[in-house]
Formats: structure tokens, sequence, C-alpha cells
């Protein structure tokens, strides 16, 4: 099975949360890092955009994002009805699980780059164009036929926080740098990129580390949730990405896409929009569970899926 | 000018609440307010600052017992059901 040594730092992290070392990465270089991070994989995704014309991926577009507003509308009543949680909780959760990860996005490509296998480097758009759906949606399934909504609040951080305007803002400049623009920005930008994510990793294994203490209080339901979910979402990525001819690659990072569970940005939107769910539950679920699960064992399972689907 | 009695008023509360109080206090008439990152313990669990949805802040209010009455009334009936919210007042002395 594929593995990718940088998700060992992640272990490391939470090692040290576990024995509670006094290892602390400042709150400033964290942000950095997430800062980064975004830019980074905004500007990968650009020049790889320039590459392709536009046209011809708007259909292709619309139906992956059809296609992955699904997923909120998939967990919400596996969560109310099986779970029997509250409307509230089940919708934050169910927007989580509908938006996307950044870090795993990342480990899956640099999977890719260890295997070398090539992908559709537009893919990196989706990251953006998911997120919105996922949580709007979200916010309806909560408010349904009862209270209000402080949608101004709401649209503005999904549109202008922090993680969704760095990753746009990069798409765009690199779209217009191109691979021969961002030649003078590769060093720290894409050298770098590996070496930064192995740091970032350290600092979400220590976060994770308190959330999975949290997540062990809410019982199995949720736990057996955030494998499930995930492992759903990659049938409906890779059945997806196949269907429209994508890659080897393409497809698995579809799948990875959709199985990825939100944890920067849905939570901040979550908690304006809907403060009566828990944010200990969506969390816990997504960062406590999921994203440990999606690095370690779903990516490796996600890039068999496609490998098996395009029958090779 | 003589020493002013006024009410310093603290307010304990989640990050990602920041720019929605901000808003409201000023429109309720304060002149000013300073904020800090802050962390700790309280009845909605450990606030360890290290997520940016798990930080806390502190806002800090000078101004009459009339402004600090209106700005405790309307956080209480807006934010303190789902949202960590802690609220207090110390009598402080203006002295520029």
């Amino acid at each position: 099975m594929s593995f990718e040594p940088v998700v060992l730092f992640f272990v490391l992290g939470v090692a040290a949360g576990l024995l509670r070392s006094d290892l602390k990465i400042p709150g400033a270089i964290y942000e950095a890092l997430s800062i980064y991070i975004l830019l980074a994989i905004g500007l990968k995704g650009g020049v790889e955009l320039a590459k392709y014309p536009i046209g011809d991926l708007i259909g292709k577009g619309l139906i992956i994002v059809a296609v992955g507003a699904l997923i909120p509308l998939v967990a919400f009543p596996i969560l109310r009805y099986l779970g029997r949680m509250s409307r509230a909780d089940s919708a934050s959760i169910a927007a989580h699980y509908g938006s996307v990860s950044v870090v795993t996005f990342s480990v899956g490509i640099t999977l890719l780059g260890q295997e070398m296998v090539d992908y559709e480097g537009y893919l990196i758009v989706f990251l953006v164009l998911l997120e919105m759906p996922a949580l709007v949606i979200g916010v309806i399934l909560a408010r349904y036929g009862a209270g209000s909504v402080r949608w101004g609040k709401l649209l503005h951080e999904v549109f202008f926080g922090k993680s969704i305007y760095l990753l746009a803002g990069g798409l765009v400049i690199g779209y217009f740098a191109g691979p021969e623009g961002i030649k003078p920005l590769d060093k720290v930008f894409f050298d770098l990129f590996k070496g930064v994510l192995a740091l970032f990793l350290l600092e979400m294994g220590l976060v994770a580390s308190l959330r999975i203490a949290a997540l062990r209080e809410y019982g199995a339901f949720l736990a057996g949730f955030a494998v499930f979910m995930p492992i759903l979402s990659a049938i409906l990525g890779t059945v997806t990405g196949w269907a429209l001819g994508l890659s080897v690659g393409g497809t698995f990072l579809l799948a990875t896409l959709f199985a990825s569970a939100s944890y920067i940005a849905a939570p901040a939107a979550m908690r304006i929009a809907v403060p009566e769910a828990n944010p200990a539950l969506s969390i816990g679920a997504s960062l406590g569970m999921t994203f440990p699960f999606n690095i370690f064992l779903g990516i490796p399972i996600y890039l068999w899926m496609s490998r098996f689907i395009h029958g090779g | 000018m003589p020493v002013q009695s006024m009410l310093l008023l603290t307010i304990l509360t989640e990050a990602v609440l920041e720019d929605t109080l901000i808003d409201e206090i000023v429109d309720l008439g304060a002149r000013g307010y300073t904020i800090t990152d802050a962390r700790g313990r309280g009845t909605h669990g450990v606030r360890s600052g290290k997520w940016t949805v798990g930080g806390n802040i502190r806002i800090e209010v000078v101004g009459d017992a009339a402004l600090c009455a209106r700005i405790v009334e309307r956080l209480q009936s807006g934010y303190e059901k789902d949202y960590g919210l802690l609220m207090f007042t110390t009598p402080v002395e203006l002295q520029n």
C-alpha cells in the first residue's frame, strides 16, 4: 500500500499532546504556516489552470459541484435519524463533511508526486468551489422552517475568510503569472512545500490530540460516522471522476476532496451561522477522527479505488 | 482635569465573535475598546487558543454606568445562550 512519510509528523504531534510534552507551536507561526500552504496550493492550481481552456472545464465543474453538494444532503439524514442528533448539530456536521480540507488534499498531492502519477492540476479549483455550497446547505438544513440567519456575516466569512480568500487569490495570481512568470517564486512556494506541510502536520497532531479525547465522550456513533462518511464520499468521487474521464490521479484527487472534512473554514462559519450547534462534536469528528483516518488509511485506499475503477 | 469615576467593563468571549461584538459595542455608543487574545477554562471547557475557533478574546470598554448596562443587556439577549460569555464591571478612576 502507498504511504507518504510526511504523515508521520502528525503522529509526532499527537504523541507530544498525549504525553503532555511542552512542545507548542506559537500561534503566529501556525498562522504563517497556514497562509503559506493556502497560497502555495492556490498558486499551483492557478498555474495548472492556465494550461487548460476554461470553457471546456465549465461543464465538468458544474457536475463536480452538483455531486459534491449531495454529500451534506446525504450526511444530514444519517446524523439526524440514525444518530438521533439535534437538527443544528446534524446540519453543522453535514456542512463540515460537505466542505473540504486543504491539508488532506495536499497530502494526496504529495503522495501522487511520490508515486509519480499525473493528475489534472485544475482540480485544485474545487478546493474553493466545493466550500461554499456545503456551508450554505448546512445553514439551510439547520434553519429549515425556523429561526433567522446572519446571512451577511456568514457569506462574508465564506468568501473573505482567510482560507478561501488566500486560495482564490493564489489561483488568480498563478493563472495570470503562468508557468514562466511563477518561476522566480518556485523555490519558496513549491520546493519548500513539503517541509512546511510537515511542520503544519506536527501542529495539527498537537491540536488533534486534544480533540480525540473529546470525541470519546460522544460515543461510537459519531466515531463510526467519521470513518464511514469519508469512504462513502470517496466512492461518490471515484465514480464521478471516472465518469467524467479524469485520469487515475485526477479521480483519486476528486475522491480525496469529497472524502475530506473541513476543520478550519467550516467551524468558523458554522459557529457564526448556527451557534446552537456544539462545535466540539463537529471538530472532534472532522479533526479528531476523519482527518487522521484520511491521511493514514483513506488516501491509500482511494488511490487503490481509482486504479481499480480504471482497470489497472 | 478632575479624576472621573467610570466603569471598566470586561467581556470574555469567543474569538469568532470579535467583529460582530465590536459592531454592537460601537453601535451602542462606546468611544473605544481594547481587545486582547485570551485563553483559559470555563463552563465551555478549556479554551486553549490553539485553534482559531478554540480561542478567546478579552474586550475592555471604559464608560459610564448607562453605556455598560446597555452593552451587557444587548450581549446577554443576543449571545449568552449559544456562546461562551462572561462579563463583569470594575469601578475605575480615569486619570487623563
